[in-house]
């Protein structure tokens, strides 16, 4: 935890994260992702990272697909209506392509085992995943690594008789503890206190329980700007270790008042990612061939940052259309 | 796919509407659960209060979400939470009357899967996973769940049970057990589908045809053909077809753009 943050280019922000880290990706499925930095881990090729996402996204789906992921927790990773998460796909199913563990869990859950971690707790208790057969010793994906790997818990779950009060059964399901959290957000000040417009999410509790915090945001304001609504504030600045000016972080995913969901990025990568080969053209295409942030940004063009730009009546863009199937292309 | 001036996606997305009662606090996921909750709310049911799992309350919103964390579901809204407030408080406390789901695969007892085809650890068809599905069919007052009625859909046993119905597997032996021999409230209330809509034998827990979409051209025959139980149709009843205003509002407020209704 440092008392002020540190401002980091992209690359030396990212640089600090190392193989095998267990990192959490903060916003939830489509929204407010920290993209920037997953394509700049990407480029450096990061290996062995363990994922704790609650929910996950398209960050999570490209970083399996890249082949830097060992590990998933998670309740969900997808890309919601715009269509199926086809790495994670091929990771998991018929042993397409092995060398991706994942595990299981839910909203609830997950939140509550971040919230532990932000607590300092080493578990909480809760009334969810009774009857489920995600709760089963049978079903736990890490097993075989548990008491070997000393990132995982030693169990996934127990069931406890609640002591107190009328006796009923409770799962106890451990604290998650982050080596590296990830946020994207729209501004971040000097000293790192962190504004999040449009839903925080589970990101204060990640920031809390994670032990280095990188924020990037689309602007670093100084700290003064961010006195006068106090309330708007997520996060504490004693939480962030390292900031990262980087406009249009968080695209293809939306940044509530920034810019929306962008439509033609998902139709293209989902069209992409059905097969390993087409994916891996993109990747080369889009994340590794590209001069950094800068040069992605100047790939995808100003049109299209036009287009997916938000009113500020609504903070989202009320004119788009989310039909990837009827979507006219951009010239 | 319009029979009769309006579809089947349409007739299922306006029963479901109707579920909804006026007043209740409803847990809603992505797709058509939404669909269905925001018409009830712009009919019959204006006063019903929406939450979604990624923290909005009391959601008002003025274009289609695109998911629960969606910047319009935001617009309009009194409070925002988090995951923590609504799934660990609000759900975990009983403040959710009703949680709408929907899934890949149920079963009689109303057992949803959205995880996997095949066997856990190498499946032959992996899905998105829980999401909150699994903490609001076991936590909320009562769910109905929304999903296409096809015979691979409706089995005689999920691959995963992901989300437990009536007829629940027991930690951690997996052993079937009723929801209330271990101490869970709750259950499904409803499945609407495709072709009509089903509910639970209040004794034996299982499945039966409720209604059916006769303005459609289903029969309790066509049900039956397409789902893979046994399943009663001996209370099965016509339900009435969408009304013009169930009809414009779906069209011109709720999914104009037909992200869900597929227009």
């Amino acid at each position: 935890m440092a008392s002020q943050a540190k401002r980091l280019s992209l690359e030396e922000a990212v640089g600090l994260i190392k193989n095998g880290d267990q990192v959490w990706t903060g916003g939830w499925t489509v929204v407010r992702r920290p993209m920037g930095l997953v394509y700049e881990m990407i480029r450096q090729g990061k290996r062995n990272l363990y994922i704790c996402a609650n929910p996950g996204g398209v960050e999570i789906d490209l970083l399996i697909g890249a082949g830097c992921v060992y590990l998933g927790e998670t309740n969900y990773i997808g890309h919601e209506v715009f269509g199926h998460p086809y790495c994670f796909r091929r990771a998991t199913e018929n042993q397409q392509e092995p060398g991706y563990i994942h595990d299981d869990w839910t909203v609830q859950t997950g939140a509550l085992r971040i919230v532990a971690g932000s607590m300092g707790l080493p578990f909480l208790p809760t009334m969810s995943l009774k009857g489920s057969d995600i709760a089963l010793p049978q079903n736990d994906s890490l097993k075989e690594l548990r008491g070997k790997d000393p990132k995982l818990p030693r169990q996934k779950l127990i069931s406890i008789k609640d002591p107190f009060w009328e006796g009923g059964d409770v799962f106890l399901v451990p604290a998650l503890r982050p080596d590296v959290c990830l946020i994207h957000v729209q501004e971040v000040g000097e000293k790192g206190t962190v504004r999040i417009l449009g839903g925080a999410f589970l990101d204060y509790f990640a920031a809390l329980a994670s032990k280095l915090v990188i924020v990037s945001a689309e602007r670093i304001v100084p700290e003064e700007t961010l006195l006068e609504r106090p309330e708007l504030n997520a996060i504490p600045g004693f939480t962030v270790d390292v900031t990262v000016e980087l406009p249009y972080g968080a695209h293809p995913t939306a940044l509530y008042g920034e810019y929306d969901n962008d439509p033609w990025w998902f139709r293209d990568y989902l069209a992409a990612s059905r097969e390993r080969e087409s994916f891996q053209r993109w990747l080369s295409e889009w994340v590794l061939g590209v001069q950094g942030h800068t040069g992605y940004i100047e790939k995808l063009g100003n049109r299209r940052l036009e287009l997916i730009r938000t009113s500020p009546e609504f903070g989202y863009n009320p004119s788009i259309r989310r039909r990837t199937d009827k979507l006219e292309d951009v010239a | 796919m319009k029979e009769n001036g309006y579809s089947r996606l349409e007739m299922m997305a306006i029963a479901g509407a109707r579920m909804i009662r006026n007043g209740e606090v409803v847990l809603v996921g992505t797709g058509l659960p939404l669909v269905s909750t925001l018409l009830a709310k712009h009919t019959h049911a204006p006063d019903s209060i929406v939450v979604m799992e990624a923290g909005l309350y009391d959601s008002n919103p003025q274009s289609l979400p695109f998911c629960v964390a969606d910047a319009r579901g935001v617009c309009g809204t009194p409070w925002v939470g988090t995951a923590f407030n609504l799934m660990g408080q609000f759900l975990q406390k009983g403040m959710v009357d009703t949680g709408f789901l929907g899934g890949a695969q149920v079963d009689r007892y109303g057992n949803l899967n959205s995880t996997c085809i095949g066997d856990y650890s190498r499946p032959t068809k992996r899905f998105e996973g829980s999401g909150g599905a699994c903490d609001i069919a076991v936590m909320a007052g009562r769910t109905i769940i929304i999903m296409a009625h096809e015979k691979k859909r409706f089995v005689e046993k999920v691959d995963f049970l992901t989300s437990p119905g009536w007829k629940v597997h027991r930690y951690p032996d997996g052993e079937p057990v009723f929801r209330d021999e271990i101490g869970m409230g709750g259950g499904p209330y409803a499945v609407v589908s495709t072709l009509g809509v089903m509910k639970f034998d209040e004794s034996s827990r299982e499945m039966h045809v409720d209604s059916f979409y006769e303005g459609l051209g289903v029969t309790p025959e066509e049900i039956v053909n397409n789902t893979g139980f046994e399943i009663g149709v001996r209370e099965a009843k016509p339900l009435a077809s969408p009304t013009e205003e169930e009809l414009r509002v779906l069209r011109t407020i709720v999914d104009p753009e037909g992200i869900f209704m597929k227009y």
